[in-house]
């Protein structure tokens, strides 16, 4: 039987516990007190001041009160669990604005999983009875019936597909690839489903379309209804079940079924592997150079004798094995429309810091000497951000682009506003917050905001239309696919893929 | 005494006051100003938050909950240490001054910076950093980036700059007050309407010094004027190891006492022992045998020096005297002068002891789950026999023996923080450490050390040994605050 919110909530007591309220997670970069910045920059939201910390909770920067920041919350969820605070309307109220961003987390230093806290928080909230707020009552309504939070038709999911000319993948038996597309992409942003698949084509990939894919669960998980979120989850899991590899345009959906679905499942072992198509995208561009950066070390440390470099050879030649005959190379093509545009990156939450605070716990989990194992975890989530980063150094590269980061990148990113049930359920603050996030990249004289989440990119692109911000939004795969900018020198192969996890 | 539990109609008053947006009686809202950690573990829900942003809106929040007998609890923006000054019982009314964030006037001529209670110690150092970059404001070290300037003066802090200028209140020269009856008063040259504030003692007698460590209980700061320093681009860490306290406190005295130069080069004089580094990481995951620290290069105990200087020149020879006191005491008065050495700290080492504001005191929550750190004030050349003391008492109850210790004023004074890891999920936990406190609060004030932001149920000890004092405090607190609505129970009074 499946957890229930109480459970989760009792199960991270330790965790909540752990608060000394000394409300760092309030800012991004609260260990960086002397961080260059950009300086002063007034844009559609007002000013801000880029320099050293900055506030970065977006729950907090809206409300103001001490419940809406992160650590109010943790303290609202120690009165629940002591019987000081009982659950009502008001709670639900403190709880909900709140984007689950987990810039709180990345800045606590005393690792507190506060998203994961501030959800089971909202899942106790709903079984205890308190109405969810109307307008995620009727997205839960909307899923019950049609699998997905958009009202749109369940078989229509793959409408796009068809009328793309990608019919032939739809239930694609042969292959052993799938291609999770996710509510957002099938209903909405469409434009980022057919560039995806279109890439994936590109690169020979034999992959298929689930008929009977339905929404992630993102949503219940992130407000608390967890009961049609795990319904969604099992579904799902029967569904995809035969697959070896399930690639993710949404980075909602690639968070909830990588990270959120062993939380949940009975059986915490996952039948498939899961990669996000950015991901393999950047893999090909860099393994090349990995592979002669590898052959290099092995040729110098083989000529040494001490044991530290035999240790450092012993780990490099078991890389090295894993990608030697890893198949695929790409590049891209030049373009003029694109040449000299000053290209900026958002980090979608639920792909960078979810994921990464993920890998961070986990390591933590299984260290035996977490002192000195705190440097590989710096390593690994420092890798983890490169990814889009290689991505969009090789199309400054061979395109001609400029790519330029916002001030607050990676673990500090500040959020688009749309995660965490908060477009839907608090649309005006939610394009607010999007657009603080434009000023941001107003502030580095952006002409283009990419990001790899469609949900991201439609808050973006919504709040760029709204406040007049006078930037171009893309998906990075939409635009490598839109601009035709994709050279495949070798395509991959399912095995190399496979290896690449 | 009886206070009155506000109800609608007084929330309706504070409304008034400062507008619907900014009062609340929501039970979500006022429990998330709790923090039973870190400087104290009595705090309670508050009645009414309220978020005033001027002086005139304290002004008539204090006059309302005089007349009707609400007990008002201030909290400047951030935490004064982990929420210091939280509400007590009764309740009543937390004034949460966060909005008051103005930086008013920098002046370097004068050397001071005039903020508002909500500035933070973050916010106020990126202002400095960008705008200023060769000054710095006494910001505390060791607080959060979320904790006030003026938290940590009225708390009588600890700051980057105490170790070479003295305590923190002393850093402050003026300030402008509320009292509960509705009387603004401002201290030091500031009485005199025309002044800068240049002068702390003013037209004289003071009344700051007696403002200091009332944590809120005598009025409600709105504005000060803290001295700000030269913040030089020479600046480096020198770090000595020992195997005791008694030599990391005779060496630090001998350092300290040539009060000229060097002295006063050496702005942030703290140290420790090795246990301060394991009890960062979670108990399960970090070696608690000293064998392992030993071969990362800590030893059982150490203290550092943080340099500024003007020049290079300047720099390496206050570096080259300290190792030169340092190599004569190891060969000449150590207790232990054999396990006496340097310690060679990495560049991104030093880069990270000289961050600030920092946050290098929170994660003792990760050891197990919560923290507090007991603070005592001892004459320097007693810091030892503290520590022995105080690290005999947390093994005798089950927790790590970690001990924080800071010079004060060229090592007039020691703060010695022993930092109790406990786990906070656990009522017989909370217990230990009640009583552990108890027992070594007994044994504290018999030797003549003083408790730091005295806890308001085992430090009143304290009290009770001061009698004519406290005596005096009490009616000067009747005077200010004759219905004693502000943080009753704080300091025992009333």
């Amino acid at each position: 039987m499946a957890k229930t919110g109480m459970e989760r909530l009792e199960e991270l007591k330790p965790q909540i516990y752990k608060c000394i309220h000394c409300k760092a997670c309030r800012f991004a970069y609260s260990g960086e007190p002397d961080k260059e910045g950009i300086g002063e920059y007034t844009g559609k939201q007002g000013t801000v001041l880029y320099e050293g910390m900055v506030d970065a909770c977006p729950a907090g920067i809206e409300y103001g009160w001490e419940a809406f920041w992160n650590a109010g919350k943790i303290w609202i969820a120690r009165s629940i669990l002591e019987g000081d605070l009982e659950f009502s309307e008001e709670v639900r109220d403190v709880i909900m604005p709140c984007i689950t961003c987990g810039q709180c987390s990345a800045q606590c230093e005393n690792k507190i999983p506060t998203v994961e806290i501030i959800e089971a928080l909202r899942a106790a909230c709903v079984e205890a009875g308190i109405p969810m707020i109307e307008k995620h009552d009727l997205v839960k309504r909307l899923v019950k019936d049609l699998n997905n939070p958009y009202g749109g038709k369940a078989d229509e999911r793959f409408k796009w597909a068809k009328e793309a000319g990608l019919e032939k993948y739809i239930d694609n038996k042969n292959a052993k690839v799938g291609y999770f597309v996710g509510c957002t992409a099938s209903y909405r942003q469409t434009n980022i489903a057919i560039a995806t698949c279109k890439i994936f084509e590109q690169l020979g990939i034999d992959f298929t379309l689930v008929g009977d894919e339905r929404c992630c669960g993102s949503p219940f998980f992130r407000v608390g209804a967890i009961d049609i979120a795990q319904e969604l989850m099992n579904a799902n899991l029967a569904s995809f079940k035969d697959l070896d590899m399930v690639f993710f345009s949404c980075a909602g959906c690639y968070k909830t079924i990588t990270n959120d679905y062993p939380k949940w499942m009975t059986d915490p072992n996952m039948p498939f592997k899961t990669m996000h198509a950015f991901e393999l995208v950047s893999r090909l561009i860099s393994l090349p150079n990995e592979k002669i950066a590898l052959e290099t070390s092995i040729k110098e440390l083989k000529s040494k004798s001490d044991a530290r470099s035999k240790k450092e050879l012993e780990r490099l030649e078991k890389q090295y094995e894993i990608i030697k005959d890893i198949k695929g190379a790409i590049k891209f093509k030049p373009n003029k429309e694109l040449k000299g545009k000053v290209v900026t990156y958002h980090d979608p939450c639920h792909l960078g810091r979810h994921m990464a605070l993920e890998m961070e716990q986990e390591t933590i989990e299984n260290s035996k000497n977490l002192m000195l194992d705190m440097r590989k975890i710096n390593k690994m989530i420092e890798d983890w951000y490169e990814v889009p980063r290689i991505v969009l150094r090789q199309l400054e590269k061979d395109v001609g682009i400029k790519f330029k980061e916002m001030y607050r990148i990676k673990l500090n990113s500040f959020c688009c506003g749309a995660g965490g049930g908060v477009r839907a359920g608090y649309p005006e603050f939610s394009l607010r917050t999007s657009s603080l996030r434009l000023d941001e990249a107003n502030a580095v004289g952006a002409d283009i905001v990419t990001t790899e989440c469609p949900f991201c990119w439609r808050n973006l692109y919504d709040s760029n239309d709204l406040y007049n911000h006078g930037l171009k939004v893309y998906g990075l795969l939409e635009m490598i696919d839109s601009f035709n900018l994709l050279e495949v020198k070798e395509n991959p192969t399912l095995e190399g893929i496979l290896k690449l996890k | 005494m009886s206070y009155k539990l506000p109800d609608e109609k007084d929330l309706e008053a504070m409304v008034g006051i400062v507008g619907k947006n900014y009062a609340t009686n929501n039970k979500a809202i006022t429990a998330s100003y709790l923090a039973k950690s870190v400087m104290g573990l009595e705090s309670q829900i508050p009645d009414i938050v309220v978020r005033p942003k001027y002086t005139e809106e304290i002004r008539k929040i204090l006059i309302y909950c005089t007349a009707e007998k609400i007990a008002v609890s201030p909290v400047s923006a951030g935490l004064s240490g982990g929420f210091a000054c939280p509400t007590l019982k009764p309740g009543g009314v937390l004034l949460d001054l966060s909005r008051m964030d103005r930086i008013i006037e920098i002046d370097t001529e004068n050397r001071y910076a005039i903020v508002e209670p909500g500035v933070t110690n973050g916010a106020l150092w990126a202002y400095m950093h960008k705008n200023y970059p060769e000054w710095a404001p006494p910001i505390a070290d060791g607080a959060p980036p979320a904790a006030t300037v003026v938290g940590d003066a009225i708390d009588r802090g600890f700051s980057l700059y105490t170790s070479s200028v003295g305590p923190q209140g002393d850093n402050f020269m003026c300030a402008e007050v509320v009292f509960p009856n509705g009387d603004v008063i401002r201290t030091g040259s500031w009485a005199l309407p025309t002044a800068k504030p240049f002068y702390k003692y003013g037209i004289g007698p003071d009344m700051w010094s007696f403002l200091m460590g009332s944590q809120g209980a005598l009025g409600v700061f709105t504005k000060v004027a803290v001295k700000i320093y030269p913040h030089p681009k020479f600046k480096t860490v020198v770090a000595w190891g020992m195997s005791n306290p008694y030599d990391m406190q005779n060496l630090t005295l001998e350092i300290g006492k040539q009060e000229f130069g060097i002295a006063h080069n050496t702005v942030m004089v703290q140290g420790g022992n090795y246990p301060l580094v394991m009890a960062r990481w979670p108990k399960d995951k970090v070696p608690h045998d000293y064998e392992f620290y030993k071969e990362i290069g800590v030893s059982p105990w150490w203290m550092n020096w943080e340099c500024w200087a003007q020049t290079q020149e300047e720099l390496d020879y206050v570096v080259n005297r300290i190792n030169s006191m340092a190599e004569d005491f190891k060969k000449n008065r150590a207790k232990d002068g054999e396990s006496m050495k340097p310690w060679e700290l990495h560049p991104k080492q030093i880069a990270s002891r000289m961050k600030k504001p920092n946050k290098i005191a929170v994660p003792y929550s990760f050891w197990e789950a919560g923290f507090l750190f007991i603070t005592w004030y001892t004459p320097w050349n007693e810091c030892a026999h503290f520590a022995e003391m105080y690290n005999a008492a947390m093994e005798k109850y089950g927790f790590p023996p970690v001990m924080w210790i800071a010079s004060i004023d060229r090592c007039r004074q020691a703060i010695c923080m022993p930092i109790i890891c406990f786990d906070s999920t656990k009522q017989e936990d909370f217990e230990k450490v009640q009583m552990m406190n108890q027992e070594t609060t007994e044994y504290g004030l018999k030797q003549g050390w003083l408790n730091y932001r005295p806890d308001p149920f085992i430090h009143i000890q304290a009290y009770y040994q001061s009698g004519m004092y406290w005596k005096y405090l009490r009616t000067i607190k009747k005077l200010l605050d004759p219905n004693m609505i502000m943080h009753p129970g704080r300091l025992a009074l009333p």
